[in-house]
């Protein structure tokens, strides 16, 4: 799956460390539970410490919230692009969910990078106490349905979901390129406003961080 | 735009106050827009403007610290972004 993804990409490494960091990134993105303790010697043995692992996931996981807020919001481009950005192709398909879950055993834990731990989890502890619009345990459901989807075993299998917001959830964190109008009608139809609906979709991106993160560093240590 | 924003020019009250520090923190000048207000990825989130330093404090631990150089933390961010298919 990864490397039908770079394929597809054309990105041509220009070294064995670069190369290294390409594999990581699309296998955080796309499926971080296909890491392995494998994969990690050979990147160290290519020159990506365990740290320089643990800051690549970081990033890529963070910058997919950022990726998923710019489409779920539609934030128009305001920097100068010298060129033109291709346009996103609504019908490719949504990314696996996990085929499995990891335990949390053994994981390249992030106390490895205590700023990030400490600034991740003042994010999510604001997000949990936030009293509304959503309700904590709908914000909960939801982080929990994302974590599932990222292969992170340490979520608790929810099925209390609301259909049409788990339908929302799963677009913000498997295809979020197909977020758009239509996918906030069945919502809005029910009376969610704008700001409910980007508390869905922060709920969902945010767990996708911590999942990604999680799975990822636990898969290299497996 | 498919949700609601409020851009920098528009911002009231709290929400214009964390644009403000937002624009106060150190940051190279290639990330800052020339309009002179908050990027817009900043403003993506500005229905929910206490979770705005929350999420770029933590942008800050990552993409202005190593151990990956400048140009590897650019590669990571544009390959992600390219495969989720975002393109702002």
């Amino acid at each position: 799956m990864v490397h039908g993804a770079i394929a597809e990409l054309g990105v041509h490494a220009r070294d064995a460390r670069q190369r290294a960091l390409i594999e990581l990134t699309v296998a955080v993105t796309v499926a971080p539970w296909t890491l392995s303790r494998a994969f990690r010697a050979r990147a160290n043995a290519d020159g990506l410490t365990d740290d320089d692992l643990l800051h690549a996931i970081a990033l890529s996981a963070y910058f997919g919230h950022l990726n998923r807020i710019a489409d779920a919001v539609g934030v128009p481009l305001d920097y100068p692009v010298e060129i033109a950005a291709p346009h996103a192709d609504p019908s490719r398909s949504p990314f696996e969910a996990a085929p499995e879950q990891l335990a949390a055993d053994g994981a390249l834990a992030l106390d490895r990078r205590p700023t990030t731990r400490d600034a991740l989890a003042a994010w999510q502890i604001y997000l949990a106490g936030k009293p509304g619009p959503l309700a904590p345990d709908e914000r909960r459901a939801i982080a929990h349905r994302v974590a599932r989807l990222a292969g992170d075993g340490t979520a608790e299998p929810t099925d209390a979901l609301d259909a049409d917001i788990r339908a929302l959830v799963d677009l913000v964190a498997l295809a979020p390129w197909r977020l758009d109008d239509v996918a906030y009608r069945p919502l809005r139809a029910r009376g969610f406003d704008d700001v409910k609906l980007f508390d869905v979709c922060i709920a969902a991106s945010t767990a996708g961080v911590t999942a990604r993160i999680a799975v990822a560093s636990r898969a290299l240590a497996r | 735009m498919t949700l609601a924003f409020i851009g920098h020019a528009e911002s009231t009250g709290a929400l214009r106050d964390v644009y403000d520090r937002m624009l106060a923190r150190p940051l190279p000048p290639v990330y800052r827009p020339k309009h002179g207000g908050a990027p817009g990825i900043i403003t993506a989130h500005s229905l929910d403007p206490e979770l705005i330093p929350k999420v770029f404090g933590t942008s800050s631990t990552l993409n202005g610290a190593g151990p990956l150089a400048w140009h590897e933390r650019e590669l990571v961010n544009a390959l992600t972004s390219r495969l989720n298919q975002c393109f702002y």
